[in-house]
């Protein structure tokens, strides 16, 4: 096992720093915050010295969650980490006014050195989150991980999806280019449309008008609200993941297993991968933005939010009385979150085969509303 | 657990050193990502100085005839600001109106043709020479011409 | 009683009279003036001013409806004297008929009311022009007994006077060089006169050019700097006084240099000596390079000096276009470049403000706006070049990191697999 000459707390170890902050400081407990964020599966002793624990925690053997269909929720804290360091970046020059946000933004893009890179990096950032945490919502629908016990998953993953979607929503209008700001308009009339959550929404969005208020007001949600609500439900995810795990119900619970020291370096790779990702498409394809925001111009052809062109199109272009759509759109809404409660019966409409099937049908529904959302603008508007 | 006798049956010390020389170099490699990471994040933490922009080097404070004799006006020039004063019916003066002790903005005293500080009371005379107080070092001044009835201030 | 009349001569005129009527009609009639068909564009508002003189003068009748006498009560008679009530033309013409005024009399008739203030300030027009005229170039040669300078007439009309205001009248803004252009236009008369055709060097100029093609109305007629009335040319020495009027920051910039005074000693107009009077044209900073050899000859060191002014003015300008080109290579990438482009009109600020500078022929001053010019310039083509240099390494950069990534993870799968090894 550890020798115990090499680990005594008295005696100055060959790196005598972590002895000397071991004699003032209990780095174990420290480390064992750690745990709370998942990124440790077992409990931590915090009696013990950190480089032993640290030690036995490696050789301890893990499931791999850097294989297969279990890597969307690493990516996905993997990616969430890289907004937040490059939006914190992006804070230091980001002025949340209207007459500085597009100049602010213009300086950070052309001016600063390695402002262009960072901002790319968070705009190609939030794309691949957006797309992770969707993925990662079909793949519990589909592999059925909302039945008992994994509820609370499914309702944090819902609720963190929907997060990261508003995330996108308001980081998108701090650009405060042409384009975005008419975007986030025919976006939050979209979401006034919503019968009954609609108001309530806007109500915490800042109205109906987007003006200086509004921007104020989606800056703090993009930075600290929303932020922290989703580190909340992170911190669920980790807690009823380590309680029910992310086995498929009925099959045996081995994926492949690897010790976490191992687990440790390939999440190191994987988070270089996706860094390299992102490097890359931030410096292929860079994000071009119109000119400033002018609230007494609107250009042609901007579009709400393509997360948006569902409901757009379903409550707003549809011939449908305002009503029946809308109440549809909250049942369609109000189903998904309550799935675990609807589907308990394994036999029948809502066996495992069949929810499949109505999952491929309401995916396909939304898509074919979206379509038609982007479409009916199209050929609206004369080109 | 086996590590202390693995050591013990190490292979000869050539190719422990190698392998340590392997293992510092891979470390090293791998630490070029932190220095990376801080070389972008620090070239783009430094504040941008609001550079003065080199045609801002001539300020142009006025016409002549707005100047009137014994009176001083405060150019806010960006981040030197200065004072001109008309001396007499010929003679102009520009000097600094920056506080060379912790650079707060100098007051001017008309009596006493002198500018004045409010946080420490240092003073200054009108070419810049410490009169009495805390500044550690005189003013500096700028060259003033006048032409075709234009004041012009060379700040360099 | 009688029956028959007493003589039937008695009823000699009850028959002479129809028969004389009937025999004498055509001698009668023809001792009428012929019956002159009226035109056919009858006047509108057939004034009762005009009396009955227009029956047969219908033509200045036609022309007095249009003035704005006609809507005054001003008659034919206030001018003609004469009666107006009647086409007899004994009458008509009879007592106090003044006839045509001679011309040395025009000024003084339109005197007689237009100095009357208490008829002229209802109407709120100023009293003085006929004092004026007395000064003018005009005047003076009238009073002298020349009758073919201008009279009140030859640019107001005589019956067919409208106010400056209506695009119409003779006086009208647009119209005046073409009226003091009958006569001073006029090739025959003016060499007859010893004078230049101003009329077609004006039509020729700048002014003329920004008044008639780009509808600037601020830009001179005549007598904008000639005087109305009193129009009279400028005295050599008072040229710059009149166009400094407008033409401000360019008379500053030249009264602080050492032309005007040498121009005074010479005799010489300040304007004029290079720009000419009447055919001015625009301002072409090329000219710099030789204009001044013209006087001081061609090896001078104002020559030289005339044309180191140029080269820095060109040098600058040359640089604002290059900025330009390289602002639009760099939109097209895209880089944003409004505030560029707001810099750069900064720039072309102070470039415009060297040619006003040049009047000095300082060589400073002017140097001051180029210089300015020039650096702004440079600055916004030193960024823009940046960040399209900036743009080439991108993809050379991210090469070197893949090959950096993969290093990266190679190393890192061999930290991972060395603690199962040795599992």
């Amino acid at each position: 096992m550890s020798d115990p000459g090499r680990d005594d707390p008295a005696t100055p170890s060959r790196n005598g720093w972590v002895g000397w902050l071991e004699k003032r400081l209990n780095l174990t407990e420290i480390f064992s915050f750690l745990t709370h964020f998942g990124l440790v599966y077992a409990p931590v002793d915090t009696t013990r010295p950190v480089r032993e624990v640290v030690r036995e925690l490696g050789n301890q053997p893990v499931p791999s969650y850097t294989r297969g269909p279990r890597v969307l929720g690493l990516l996905a804290a993997i990616l969430f980490a890289l907004q937040g360091i490059t939006g914190v970046l992006l804070a230091y020059y980001y002025r949340p006014t209207p007459e500085a946000a597009f100049e602010s933004t213009r300086t950070i893009v052309r001016d600063l050195p390695a402002g262009w890179f960072i901002h790319q990096m968070h705009h190609w950032g939030a794309y691949l989150l957006v797309a992770i945490v969707a993925l990662r919502l079909i793949r519990f629908f589909w592999d059925g991980l909302y039945r008992a016990p994994r509820e609370v998953l499914w309702w944090s993953a819902v609720i963190m999806a929907w997060l990261v979607v508003q995330l996108d929503f308001t980081g998108r209008l701090l650009v405060w280019d042409s384009r975005s700001y008419w975007s986030t308009v025919r976006g939050l009339e979209v979401v006034w449309a919503v019968p009954i959550v609609g108001p309530v929404l806007a109500f915490f969005l800042g109205g109906r008008v987007v003006n200086e208020d509004v921007l104020i007001r989606f800056y703090v949600l993009h930075l600290l609200v929303l932020p922290a609500l989703y580190l909340a439900f992170l911190y669920f995810t980790f807690a009823t993941l380590r309680r029910v795990g992310l086995s498929t119900a009925g099959a045996t619970p081995a994926g492949p297993t690897t010790t976490f020291r191992r687990h440790l370096y390939s999440m190191l790779i994987l988070s270089v991968l996706v860094f390299a990702v992102i490097v890359t498409l931030a410096m292929l394809l860079p994000f071009r933005f119109l000119g400033a925001a002018d609230p007494y111009a609107t250009p042609h052809g901007i579009r709400p939010p393509w997360y948006m062109l569902a409901p757009y199109a379903l409550l707003q272009k549809s011939s449908m009385p305002a009503w029946l759509s809308g109440a549809g759109l909250l049942a369609a809404g109000l189903g998904l979150l309550l799935l675990p409660l609807w589907t308990r019966r394994e036999q029948g409409w809502t066996s495992p085969q069949r929810m499949r099937l109505w999952g491929v049908i309401a995916l396909g529904i939304w898509v074919a509303l979206s379509a038609a959302g982007l479409l009916i603008d199209r050929l609206q508007v004369p080109r | 657990m086996q590590e202390p006798s693995e050591r013990t049956q190490s292979a000869p010390p050539s190719d422990d050193s190698r392998r340590r020389f392997l293992s510092w170099l891979s470390r090293s490699f791998l630490g070029l990502w932190a220095l990376g990471a801080a070389g972008v994040v620090g070239v783009y933490l430094k504040a941008p100085e609001k550079r003065e922009h080199v045609a801002e080097r001539l300020a142009r404070v006025g016409p002549l005839g707005e100047f009137p004799v014994g009176e001083a006006r405060l150019v806010r020039h960006g981040i030197t600001p200065f004072y001109v004063v008309r001396l007499d019916a010929t003679r102009l003066t520009a000097v600094s109106a920056v506080c060379t002790h912790v650079r707060c903005i100098l007051g001017f005293d008309r009596e006493r043709r002198a500018l004045v500080c409010p946080c420490h009371d240092g003073r200054f005379d009108l070419a810049g020479n410490v009169l009495s107080g805390p500044p550690p070092r005189p003013l500096p001044t700028y060259e003033v011409t006048v032409r075709a009835g234009d004041v012009f201030v060379h700040l360099s | 009683m009688r029956t028959v009349p007493r003589a039937w001569w008695c009823l000699a005129p009850l028959v002479a009279a129809p028969l004389a009527a009937v025999l004498l009609a055509p001698a009668l009639t023809a001792a009428q003036p012929r019956a002159i068909p009226q035109p056919a564009t009858a006047p509108a508002a057939a004034s009762a001013a005009a009396g009955r003189c227009g029956v047969c003068h219908p033509a200045e009748r036609v022309l007095f409806d249009k003035s704005g006498h006609a809507q005054e009560a001003v008659h034919c008679t206030s001018c003609h004297g004469g009666n107006d009530r009647s086409v007899d033309l004994a009458v008509a013409h009879g007592a106090g008929f003044r006839g045509r005024p001679s011309r040395r009399d025009i000024p003084g008739l339109c005197a007689s009311c237009h100095s009357n203030e208490d008829r002229m300030r209802a109407y709120n027009l100023p009293v003085d022009q006929y004092a004026l005229y007395q000064t003018s170039g005009h005047g003076r040669r009238l009073a002298k007994g020349d009758l073919s300078v201008a009279v009140c007439s030859d640019c107001h009309g005589a019956h067919d006077i409208l106010p400056p205001s209506d695009p119409a009248s003779r006086v009208f803004e647009l119209n005046i060089p073409k009226t003091c252009g009958t006569c001073h236009g006029d090739s025959a008369t003016m060499k007859a006169r010893n004078r230049p055709d101003v009329f077609r060097q004006y039509m020729s100029s700048i002014h003329a050019h920004q008044l008639f093609d780009q509808g600037n109305r601020r830009s001179p007629t005549c007598v904008s700097c000639h005087g109305v009335h009193g129009a009279a040319p400028p005295a050599v020495g008072d040229v710059g006084k009149v166009c400094g009027q407008c033409h401000t920051a360019e008379r500053r910039y030249f009264v602080a240099g050492p032309h005007r005074d040498g121009l005074l000693r010479a005799g010489r107009s300040e304007c004029a000596s290079c720009h000419g009077d009447h055919g001015i044209e625009g301002a072409r900073p090329q000219r710099l390079s030789t204009l001044c050899a013209q006087c001081h000859g061609a090896g001078s060191s104002q020559a030289a000096l005339g044309g180191a002014l140029w080269t820095e003015y060109r040098g600058a300008a040359q640089e604002i276009d290059k900025a330009v080109a390289l602002i639009d290579r760099a939109e097209a990438v895209p880089i944003q470049t409004e505030d560029y482009r707001a810099r750069l009109e900064e720039a072309r600020t102070y470039l415009r403000e060297a040619l006003p500078a040049a009047h000095s022929v300082q060589r400073e001053t002017v140097e001051g706006f180029t210089l300015r010019a020039r650096s702004v310039s440079s600055e916004i083509e030193h960024e823009i070049y940046a960040k399209l240099g900036n743009l080439r390494t991108r993809k050379f950069v991210l090469l070197v990191f893949w090959f950096y990534v993969l290093v990266t993870i190679v190393v890192l799968r061999r930290f991972r697999d060395r603690g199962a090894r040795v599992k």
